[in-house]
Protein backbone atom coordinates (compact mmCIF):
# COMPACT_ATOMS: atom_id res chain seq x y z
CA UNK A 1 0.00 0.00 0.00
CA UNK A 2 2.69 2.36 1.01
CA UNK A 3 4.68 1.71 -2.16
CA UNK A 4 1.54 2.11 -4.28
CA UNK A 5 0.69 5.42 -2.64
CA UNK A 6 4.14 6.78 -3.25
CA UNK A 7 4.07 5.70 -6.88
CA UNK A 8 0.61 7.25 -7.40
CA UNK A 9 1.42 10.60 -5.90
CA UNK A 10 3.33 12.02 -8.88
CA UNK A 11 0.45 10.96 -11.12
CA UNK A 12 -2.03 12.67 -8.83
CA UNK A 13 0.03 15.83 -8.86
CA UNK A 14 0.27 15.69 -12.63
CA UNK A 15 -3.50 15.22 -12.91
CA UNK A 16 -4.09 18.14 -10.54
CA UNK A 17 -1.67 20.32 -12.50
CA UNK A 18 -3.40 19.43 -15.78
CA UNK A 19 -6.81 20.20 -14.29
CA UNK A 20 -5.57 23.58 -13.10
CA UNK A 21 -4.03 24.33 -16.46
CA UNK A 22 -7.29 23.50 -18.26
CA UNK A 23 -9.27 25.53 -15.73
CA UNK A 24 -6.97 28.46 -16.41
CA UNK A 25 -7.42 28.16 -20.15
CA UNK A 26 -11.20 27.92 -19.78
CA UNK A 27 -11.26 31.06 -17.71
CA UNK A 28 -9.16 32.91 -20.26
CA UNK A 29 -11.43 31.75 -23.09
CA UNK A 30 -14.61 32.72 -21.19
CA UNK A 31 -13.55 36.24 -20.23
CA UNK A 32 -10.86 37.64 -22.49
CA UNK A 33 -10.14 40.53 -20.17
CA UNK A 34 -8.51 41.16 -16.84
CA UNK A 35 -9.12 44.00 -14.42
CA UNK A 36 -6.64 45.37 -11.91
CA UNK A 37 -6.60 48.21 -9.35
CA UNK A 38 -10.41 48.38 -9.16
CA UNK A 39 -11.12 51.06 -6.56
CA UNK A 40 -13.65 53.67 -5.50
CA UNK A 41 -12.88 56.96 -3.79
CA UNK A 42 -15.14 57.30 -0.75
CA UNK A 43 -16.98 60.57 -0.14
CA UNK A 44 -19.54 61.25 2.61
CA UNK A 45 -23.32 60.99 2.46
CA UNK A 46 -24.76 60.14 -0.91
CA UNK A 47 -22.35 62.22 -2.98
CA UNK A 48 -21.54 60.74 -6.39
CA UNK A 49 -18.38 58.62 -6.27
CA UNK A 50 -15.76 57.79 -8.88
CA UNK A 51 -14.66 54.25 -9.72
CA UNK A 52 -11.27 53.55 -11.28
CA UNK A 53 -9.65 50.42 -12.77
CA UNK A 54 -7.25 49.12 -15.39
CA UNK A 55 -8.86 46.87 -18.00
CA UNK A 56 -6.59 44.72 -20.16
CA UNK A 57 -7.85 42.94 -23.26
CA UNK A 58 -6.23 39.49 -22.95
CA UNK A 59 -8.21 38.04 -25.87
CA UNK A 60 -7.42 37.91 -29.57
CA UNK A 61 -10.17 40.29 -30.70
CA UNK A 62 -10.99 43.95 -29.96
CA UNK A 63 -13.15 44.43 -26.89
CA UNK A 64 -15.71 47.22 -26.51
CA UNK A 65 -16.65 48.40 -23.03
CA UNK A 66 -20.21 49.71 -23.25
CA UNK A 67 -21.07 50.48 -19.63
CA UNK A 68 -21.31 49.32 -16.05
CA UNK A 69 -23.94 48.64 -13.40
CA UNK A 70 -24.06 47.72 -9.73
CA UNK A 71 -26.61 46.63 -7.15
CA UNK A 72 -24.96 49.08 -4.74
CA UNK A 73 -25.68 52.13 -6.93
CA UNK A 74 -28.88 53.31 -8.59
CA UNK A 75 -26.97 54.68 -11.55
CA UNK A 76 -23.52 54.05 -13.02
CA UNK A 77 -22.20 56.14 -15.90
CA UNK A 78 -18.94 56.24 -17.80
CA UNK A 79 -17.47 59.73 -17.77
CA UNK A 80 -14.32 61.51 -18.73
CA UNK A 81 -12.95 64.65 -17.09
CA UNK A 82 -11.91 67.22 -19.66
CA UNK A 83 -9.95 70.44 -19.32
CA UNK A 84 -10.64 73.29 -21.73
CA UNK A 85 -8.95 76.65 -21.38
CA UNK A 86 -8.50 76.40 -17.62
CA UNK A 87 -12.02 75.10 -17.11
CA UNK A 88 -12.82 71.57 -16.06
CA UNK A 89 -15.93 69.51 -16.64
CA UNK A 90 -17.16 66.01 -17.40
CA UNK A 91 -18.40 64.49 -20.62
CA UNK A 92 -20.32 61.20 -20.93
CA UNK A 93 -18.56 58.30 -22.62
CA UNK A 94 -20.62 55.70 -24.51
CA UNK A 95 -18.25 52.98 -25.56
CA UNK A 96 -14.54 52.43 -25.50
CA UNK A 97 -12.69 49.98 -27.69
CA UNK A 98 -9.70 48.11 -26.27
CA UNK A 99 -7.40 46.44 -28.77
CA UNK A 100 -5.91 42.98 -28.01
CA UNK A 101 -3.09 43.39 -25.49
CA UNK A 102 -4.04 47.01 -24.77
CA UNK A 103 -4.86 48.31 -21.27
CA UNK A 104 -7.55 50.93 -20.76
CA UNK A 105 -6.95 53.09 -17.69
CA UNK A 106 -9.84 54.55 -15.74
CA UNK A 107 -7.81 56.88 -13.58
CA UNK A 108 -8.24 60.07 -11.48
CA UNK A 109 -8.61 63.19 -13.65
CA UNK A 110 -9.53 61.09 -16.68
CA UNK A 111 -11.95 58.27 -17.45
CA UNK A 112 -14.04 57.24 -14.45
CA UNK A 113 -17.23 55.45 -13.51
CA UNK A 114 -19.62 57.94 -11.94
CA UNK A 115 -21.47 56.03 -9.22
CA UNK A 116 -24.70 57.63 -8.03
CA UNK A 117 -27.49 56.79 -5.60
CA UNK A 118 -26.00 54.43 -3.00
CA UNK A 119 -28.37 51.63 -2.03
CA UNK A 120 -26.43 51.08 1.19
CA UNK A 121 -23.96 53.04 3.30
CA UNK A 122 -20.35 52.58 2.32
CA UNK A 123 -17.16 52.88 4.34
CA UNK A 124 -13.46 52.73 3.62
CA UNK A 125 -12.42 49.08 3.38
CA UNK A 126 -15.71 47.84 1.89
CA UNK A 127 -15.78 45.82 -1.34
CA UNK A 128 -18.41 46.70 -3.93
CA UNK A 129 -19.41 44.52 -6.91
CA UNK A 130 -19.66 46.29 -10.26
CA UNK A 131 -20.55 44.60 -13.54
CA UNK A 132 -18.68 45.83 -16.59
CA UNK A 133 -20.61 45.21 -19.80
CA UNK A 134 -19.16 44.70 -23.25
CA UNK A 135 -20.58 44.66 -26.75
CA UNK A 136 -21.86 41.26 -27.82
CA UNK A 137 -23.74 40.79 -24.54
CA UNK A 138 -20.69 39.86 -22.53
CA UNK A 139 -20.09 41.08 -19.00
CA UNK A 140 -17.58 40.78 -16.19
CA UNK A 141 -18.17 41.12 -12.44
CA UNK A 142 -15.43 42.99 -10.61
CA UNK A 143 -15.00 43.74 -6.90
CA UNK A 144 -14.01 47.37 -6.27
CA UNK A 145 -12.24 48.32 -3.04
CA UNK A 146 -13.59 51.41 -1.28
CA UNK A 147 -10.61 53.62 -0.44
CA UNK A 148 -10.32 56.85 1.56
CA UNK A 149 -11.19 60.27 0.13
CA UNK A 150 -7.49 61.15 0.05
CA UNK A 151 -6.40 58.15 -2.06
CA UNK A 152 -4.32 58.88 -5.14
CA UNK B 1 49.47 60.23 1.68
CA UNK B 2 49.11 63.88 0.68
CA UNK B 3 46.70 64.50 3.58
CA UNK B 4 49.55 63.94 5.95
CA UNK B 5 51.28 66.85 4.31
CA UNK B 6 50.30 69.99 6.30
CA UNK B 7 50.50 72.23 3.23
CA UNK B 8 48.16 70.04 1.21
CA UNK B 9 45.78 69.81 4.17
CA UNK B 10 45.61 73.60 4.46
CA UNK B 11 44.98 73.90 0.72
CA UNK B 12 42.12 71.42 0.88
CA UNK B 13 40.65 73.26 3.84
CA UNK B 14 40.84 76.59 2.02
CA UNK B 15 39.30 75.12 -1.11
CA UNK B 16 36.46 73.62 0.91
CA UNK B 17 35.88 76.90 2.72
CA UNK B 18 35.84 78.78 -0.59
CA UNK B 19 33.32 76.33 -2.06
CA UNK B 20 31.04 76.68 0.96
CA UNK B 21 31.27 80.49 0.75
CA UNK B 22 30.56 80.48 -2.99
CA UNK B 23 27.58 78.18 -2.47
CA UNK B 24 26.25 80.52 0.21
CA UNK B 25 26.66 83.55 -2.05
CA UNK B 26 25.00 81.93 -5.03
CA UNK B 27 22.18 80.71 -2.79
CA UNK B 28 21.55 84.26 -1.61
CA UNK B 29 21.74 85.95 -4.97
CA UNK B 30 19.83 83.36 -7.01
CA UNK B 31 16.11 83.70 -7.54
CA UNK B 32 13.99 81.15 -5.75
CA UNK B 33 12.97 78.47 -8.11
CA UNK B 34 9.40 77.27 -8.08
CA UNK B 35 8.00 74.01 -9.37
CA UNK B 36 4.53 75.54 -9.77
CA UNK B 37 3.53 78.57 -11.87
CA UNK B 38 4.68 81.83 -10.30
CA UNK B 39 1.72 84.25 -10.29
CA UNK B 40 3.29 86.92 -8.08
CA UNK B 41 1.99 90.31 -9.19
CA UNK B 42 -0.43 88.77 -11.69
CA UNK B 43 -3.32 87.60 -9.53
CA UNK B 44 -5.19 89.78 -7.00
CA UNK B 45 -4.37 89.44 -3.29
CA UNK B 46 -6.59 87.29 -1.09
CA UNK B 47 -9.83 89.13 -0.28
CA UNK B 48 -13.27 87.67 0.39
CA UNK B 49 -16.23 87.68 2.71
CA UNK B 50 -17.75 84.19 2.97
CA UNK B 51 -19.43 81.72 5.34
CA UNK B 52 -17.34 78.77 6.48
CA UNK B 53 -18.51 75.17 6.96
CA UNK B 54 -19.40 75.83 10.61
CA UNK B 55 -21.63 78.77 9.61
CA UNK B 56 -19.11 81.37 10.75
CA UNK B 57 -18.49 84.56 8.75
CA UNK B 58 -14.87 84.64 7.57
CA UNK B 59 -12.66 86.98 5.57
CA UNK B 60 -9.10 86.82 4.24
CA UNK B 61 -8.00 88.32 7.59
CA UNK B 62 -9.19 85.16 9.35
CA UNK B 63 -6.38 83.22 7.65
CA UNK B 64 -3.66 85.91 7.75
CA UNK B 65 -0.31 84.43 8.75
CA UNK B 66 -1.06 81.12 7.05
CA UNK B 67 -0.36 79.88 3.55
CA UNK B 68 -3.76 79.72 1.85
CA UNK B 69 -4.68 77.50 -1.09
CA UNK B 70 -7.89 78.62 -2.79
CA UNK B 71 -9.86 76.22 -4.98
CA UNK B 72 -13.28 76.53 -6.60
CA UNK B 73 -15.25 73.28 -6.87
CA UNK B 74 -18.39 71.46 -5.70
CA UNK B 75 -19.01 68.37 -3.60
CA UNK B 76 -21.08 66.52 -6.22
CA UNK B 77 -17.99 66.47 -8.47
CA UNK B 78 -16.84 62.83 -8.28
CA UNK B 79 -13.48 62.97 -10.03
CA UNK B 80 -11.42 66.13 -10.47
CA UNK B 81 -12.36 67.94 -7.21
CA UNK B 82 -11.57 65.05 -4.82
CA UNK B 83 -8.52 64.16 -6.94
CA UNK B 84 -7.18 67.72 -6.57
CA UNK B 85 -7.98 67.81 -2.83
CA UNK B 86 -6.34 64.38 -2.36
CA UNK B 87 -3.17 65.70 -4.03
CA UNK B 88 -3.20 68.73 -1.71
CA UNK B 89 -3.74 66.38 1.25
CA UNK B 90 -0.70 64.34 0.18
CA UNK B 91 1.35 67.52 -0.16
CA UNK B 92 0.40 68.46 3.42
CA UNK B 93 1.45 65.00 4.64
CA UNK B 94 4.89 65.65 3.18
CA UNK B 95 5.11 68.90 5.18
CA UNK B 96 4.65 67.12 8.51
CA UNK B 97 3.96 69.48 11.44
CA UNK B 98 4.36 72.52 9.12
CA UNK B 99 1.03 71.54 7.52
CA UNK B 100 -0.65 73.46 10.33
CA UNK B 101 0.68 76.66 8.73
CA UNK B 102 -1.51 75.94 5.68
CA UNK B 103 -5.26 76.21 5.10
CA UNK B 104 -7.03 74.88 2.03
CA UNK B 105 -10.15 76.89 1.25
CA UNK B 106 -12.65 75.03 -0.91
CA UNK B 107 -15.13 77.58 -2.30
CA UNK B 108 -18.24 75.88 -3.64
CA UNK B 109 -19.63 76.98 -7.00
CA UNK B 110 -22.82 75.05 -6.08
CA UNK B 111 -24.05 76.81 -2.90
CA UNK B 112 -27.58 75.49 -3.40
CA UNK B 113 -26.60 71.86 -2.70
CA UNK B 114 -23.44 72.54 -0.71
CA UNK B 115 -24.84 73.47 2.68
CA UNK B 116 -22.37 74.19 5.51
CA UNK B 117 -22.97 70.73 7.13
CA UNK B 118 -22.32 68.90 3.82
CA UNK B 119 -19.22 71.04 3.16
CA UNK B 120 -17.97 70.21 6.65
CA UNK B 121 -18.35 66.45 6.18
CA UNK B 122 -16.75 66.71 2.75
CA UNK B 123 -13.71 68.78 3.72
CA UNK B 124 -13.14 66.74 6.92
CA UNK B 125 -12.62 63.67 4.75
CA UNK B 126 -9.42 65.28 3.40
CA UNK B 127 -7.95 66.63 6.63
CA UNK B 128 -8.26 69.24 9.38
CA UNK B 129 -6.59 71.92 7.21
CA UNK B 130 -9.46 71.82 4.68
CA UNK B 131 -12.28 74.35 5.07
CA UNK B 132 -15.42 74.63 2.96
CA UNK B 133 -16.60 78.15 2.12
CA UNK B 134 -19.78 79.38 0.48
CA UNK B 135 -21.70 82.45 -0.50
CA UNK B 136 -24.71 83.20 -2.63
CA UNK B 137 -24.66 83.87 -6.30
CA UNK B 138 -23.89 87.59 -6.78
CA UNK B 139 -21.00 87.50 -4.29
CA UNK B 140 -19.72 84.24 -5.77
CA UNK B 141 -19.72 85.77 -9.26
CA UNK B 142 -17.71 88.72 -7.95
CA UNK B 143 -15.20 86.46 -6.21
CA UNK B 144 -14.77 84.32 -9.33
CA UNK B 145 -14.26 87.48 -11.38
CA UNK B 146 -11.57 88.68 -8.95
CA UNK B 147 -9.57 85.48 -9.63
CA UNK B 148 -10.56 85.40 -13.33
CA UNK B 149 -12.16 81.99 -13.03
CA UNK B 150 -15.45 80.91 -14.54
CA UNK B 151 -18.02 78.35 -13.53
CA UNK B 152 -21.40 77.21 -14.75
CA UNK B 153 -24.07 74.82 -13.55
CA UNK B 154 -25.56 72.32 -15.97
CA UNK B 155 -29.25 71.58 -16.51
CA UNK B 156 -30.76 69.16 -13.96
CA UNK B 157 -31.65 65.67 -15.22
CA UNK B 158 -34.90 63.79 -14.43
CA UNK B 159 -33.64 63.11 -10.89
CA UNK B 160 -32.63 66.73 -10.30
CA UNK B 161 -28.93 65.91 -10.59
CA UNK B 162 -26.70 68.34 -12.38
CA UNK B 163 -23.03 68.86 -13.00
CA UNK B 164 -20.88 71.96 -13.05
CA UNK B 165 -17.85 73.22 -14.86
CA UNK B 166 -15.28 75.13 -12.83
CA UNK B 167 -11.67 76.25 -12.82
CA UNK B 168 -8.94 73.66 -12.33
CA UNK B 169 -6.63 76.24 -10.70
CA UNK B 170 -5.46 76.18 -7.09
CA UNK B 171 -4.28 79.68 -6.12
CA UNK B 172 -1.64 79.77 -3.40
CA UNK B 173 -1.24 82.87 -1.22
CA UNK B 174 1.52 83.66 1.26
CA UNK B 175 0.96 84.59 4.92
CA UNK B 176 0.37 88.21 3.93
CA UNK B 177 -2.38 87.28 1.49
CA UNK B 178 -0.28 87.94 -1.61
CA UNK B 179 -0.95 85.62 -4.59
CA UNK B 180 2.24 83.69 -5.28
CA UNK B 181 1.72 80.39 -7.08
CA UNK B 182 -0.80 78.40 -9.05
CA UNK B 183 -1.21 74.62 -9.00
CA UNK B 184 -3.58 72.49 -11.10
CA UNK B 185 -5.17 69.06 -10.85
CA UNK B 186 -2.15 67.66 -12.71
CA UNK B 187 0.42 69.17 -10.31
CA UNK B 188 2.27 66.62 -8.17
CA UNK B 189 2.08 66.52 -4.38
CA UNK B 190 5.90 66.71 -4.32
CA UNK B 191 5.94 69.95 -6.35
CA UNK B 192 3.25 71.53 -4.18
CA UNK B 193 4.99 70.46 -0.94
CA UNK B 194 8.33 71.79 -2.21
CA UNK B 195 6.95 75.21 -3.07
CA UNK B 196 4.76 75.56 0.01
CA UNK B 197 7.76 74.65 2.17
CA UNK B 198 9.64 77.53 0.55
CA UNK B 199 6.74 79.90 1.20
CA UNK B 200 6.60 78.81 4.85
CA UNK B 201 10.34 79.49 5.03
CA UNK B 202 9.64 83.11 4.03
CA UNK B 203 10.47 82.87 0.32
Amino acid sequence: MLLKDVSRKPLLWLAAALCMAFAGLAQAAGSPASVEHARIRWLPGDLPLAGYFDLTNTGPRPLTLTGASSTVFGDVMMHRTVHRGGETGMVPVHDLQVRPGQTLHFTPDGYHLMLMGRTRTLAKGDAVPIRLTFSGGRSMDVMFAVRGADMQ
Amino acid sequence: MSLRNPVARTRIFLAAAFCAFAALLSGCSQDKTWDLDNITGIVSPLAFSLTDDTGRHVTAETYRGRIVMLYFGYTHCPDVCPTTLATLSQALSKLGAAADKVRILFVTVDPQRDTPPLLKRYTEAFGPEFIGLRTDDPALRQLAKRYRVTYSLGKPDAHGNYEATHSSAVFIFDGKGKARLMAESSSSAAAIAHDVQQLIGGA
